[in-house]
């Protein structure tokens, strides 16, 4: 056989096969919205339980066997053992089959893959979280990951938006950080109905209200693509340079490792080179299918 | 080793030999099209007919369906088996063009995680190049750096001399086959020399050539050309069929099935040219003809060698050969606009 040079990555595989999943079981569901749930799971097998480990900003393929997998980012956070957690929105046959689950039951799990939030480059700095909607997922994993080393980073910023007020997820995470007085968080909704007491706006809108400073500092930021693509500009002009924001990008995904083909951008592929980019990547991508 | 040399009255007699303890997978017209599978044991007519067959030999290590696991549910839990056949096999009478091919998905298979099926196929797979003599219309391989009558992706290397062929052996696989092999004789000086004007007359049926030089930065280039790519991708009728051909395609799907308790998940071929492809429940990338007729070309000849530094094509000529509506790679390298082209026009713009 000629094979030119193979690296070999061999992380939690099940019996020698990247694709066979390990058998997860659901340990409770949290109701979000009315088409979002989180999901808590731990292994089936002890082992796994044991040393399972993975950094925040990686991804999983879970799936329904028989009904088919599909990707989600691990939103709960690395320095946390217990349960993993993933945010599910009912969207496609996969989702909607995930949705039917009950606690208890079994699901398949694959991961974890891509690169992760660049923490090390993190440290001493002041970290702005900027999320919409079903986008705080991955940045709750990083939140907790920071909160839990609180002292190892300067101020922190969280500006969180949803289109309403029912379109809120980790409603329960967002109380402890509005109460916590070591770190300033805003929540906004794009309108306002007869109950939301806080801030009315665009994701974008409100960080330009906000601004917070730049200089010794990092942005991540998730949501849509409509909120990412209008606050890099807003970012920009706060002074942020590219390499001081990263993001993390969603594409279709198959196989997770880089082979399926489906989530290239240009010549880099989204499971395998991302999900995290920073700003300055994104601009050197050489296309604009993202 | 020496080079050996077979009569070609005795190919099934040296096929019989190497059947014993491999599966042996040659040319064939048993299928609706010419495509590789199993030999029966007696037929070598695929000598007078072969010139390529339209699906290549990929198919042999990756199916173009296959099931990857299947599943059962029980009172704990479901219960997942996996089967993959590992047994020895020899792909007989690959070209150079294809053999390249196999390299290139070798690569993308085997890197970083390694696809179990694949793998376990591929590592149990010799192949036995033949010398291409008749190259067709729409064959370039030469431009594609890719030899008629030599390949270093092959375990022996068979080429023809007229009534024999002279065989040459570059792995321990492949000399080991020509050991079990006995009575070969030693190829003389006499059958290179006519191997070497076979060579040479295959040589000048090539008819078409591609010039790659600065393909990358041209494609680079006129990227963003939207209406280029409109214009290059008007005729194209998305039906994939460039892609499930080509030997270095290598993109798959993967879906599961289940009947009451018992399911199964499988891969099958998929292909850019699809819609449905990239398509994301709230967006698709791809949604456009023209971005996925870009996809393709760039992928081939600037995606894939930012990331290998090889062109993942290797001029066999099949998606032109047949395409329904005959699409022409060579015609759209050939025909980028040049560099400064792009610039007269872009300044030309601006004043």
């Amino acid at each position: 056989m000629i094979i030119a040079n193979p690296k070999k990555e061999k992380k939690y595989l099940n019996r020698d096969n990247v694709y066979l999943p390990h058998m997860v079981l659901i340990d409770k569901i949290i109701e979000e919205t009315p088409s979002v749930r989180t999901i808590h799971f731990h292994f089936k097998d002890d082992q796994m339980n044991r040393d399972f480990t993975f950094e925040a900003g990686q991804f999983a393929e879970l799936s329904v066997p028989g009904t088919g997998e599909a990707t989600f980012c691990i939103s709960s956070s690395p320095t946390r053992k217990g349960p993993l957690e993933c945010c599910i929105n009912r969207v496609g046959l996969v989702t909607n089959a995930l949705h039917r689950l009950g606690v208890g039951a079994e699901m398949g799990f694959r991961g974890p893959y891509g690169n992760h939030f660049p923490l090390e480059s993190m440290r001493g700095k002041n970290i702005v979280f900027v999320g919409g909607g079903i986008g705080l997922a991955p940045l709750r994993s990083l939140i907790w990951n920071i909160l839990d080393e609180r002292d190892k980073y300067g101020k922190i910023y969280i500006i969180y938006g949803a289109r309403s007020a029912g379109d809120l997820c980790f409603k329960y995470d967002l109380d402890t950080w509005q109460q916590d007085k070591t770190i300033s968080t805003v929540i906004a909704v794009d309108k306002a109905d007869g109950n939301w007491t806080g801030k009315e706006g665009f994701v974008s809108a409100v960080l330009k209200e906000e601004s917070p400073r730049a200089d010794n500092a990092i942005a991540v930021l998730c949501g849509p693509p409509i909120m990412i693509r209008n606050t890099f500009p807003v970012l920009e002009e706060l002074g942020f340079s590219p390499e001081q924001i990263f993001t993390t990008l969603e594409k279709k995904m198959k196989c997770g490792i880089g082979k399926c083909g489906r989530c290239n951008i240009g010549n880099l592929y989204v499971c395998r080179d991302g999900p995290v980019f920073s700003y300055a990547q994104i601009k050197s991508f050489i296309s604009d299918e993202y | 080793m020496a080079v050996k040399k077979i009569n070609k009255k005795n190919i099934a007699k040296v096929l019989a030999v190497w059947r014993r303890e491999y599966n042996i997978i040659v040319p064939s017209m048993a299928t609706d099209v010419p495509a590789f599978s199993e030999w029966d044991g007696e037929d070598i007519s695929f000598l007078d007919w072969y010139r390529n067959t339209a699906v290549p030999p990929k198919s042999v290590v990756l199916p173009p369906m296959e099931k990857m696991m299947s599943f059962r549910k029980e009172k704990d839990g479901y219960k997942t088996e996996v089967s993959v056949n590992e047994d020895k096999q020899i792909i007989f009478g690959i070209r150079p063009c294809d053999a390249k091919g196999l390299a290139i998905i070798d690569d993308v298979f085997t890197n970083g995680y390694e696809d179990y099926y694949y793998a376990s196929r591929r590592r149990n797979t010799l192949l036995i190049g033949l010398g291409c003599t008749n190259p067709q219309e729409s064959c370039f391989c030469t431009s594609m750096d890719v030899d008629l009558a030599t390949s270093k992706d092959v375990d022996i290397m068979f080429n023809d001399t007229g009534s024999e062929f002279i065989a040459e052996a570059f792995t321990a696989g492949g000399e080991y086959l020509l050991k079990i092999t006995t009575g070969l004789k030693n190829a003389t000086g006499t059958d290179m020399k006519t191997a070497k004007s076979v060579e040479l007359e295959a040589k000048n049926k090539l008819t078409r050539a591609l010039d790659t030089r600065g393909v990358s930065k041209k494609l680079q280039a006129c990227f963003n050309n939207e209406d280029f790519w409109k214009q290059v991708a008007a005729k194209c009728v998305s039906c994939g069929i460039c892609t499930f051909l080509c030997p270095t395609c290598f993109c798959f799907d993967i879906n599961d099935e289940m009947v009451r308790k018992q399911g199964a998940r499988y891969r099958e071929w998929d292909s850019c040219s699809f819609r449905l492809y990239t398509r994301m429940p709230m967006e698709n990338p791809r949604e456009e003809k023209w971005r996925r007729v870009r996809q393709r070309v760039c992928h081939k000849f600037e995606f894939y060698p930012m990331n290998v530094d090889i062109f993942a094509c290797t001029g066999c000529g099949r998606c032109i050969r047949l395409c329904p509506v005959n699409w022409d790679i060579t015609r759209v390298i050939a025909g980028l606009p040049r560099q400064s082209d792009v610039k007269e026009k872009a300044s030309a713009l601006k004043g």
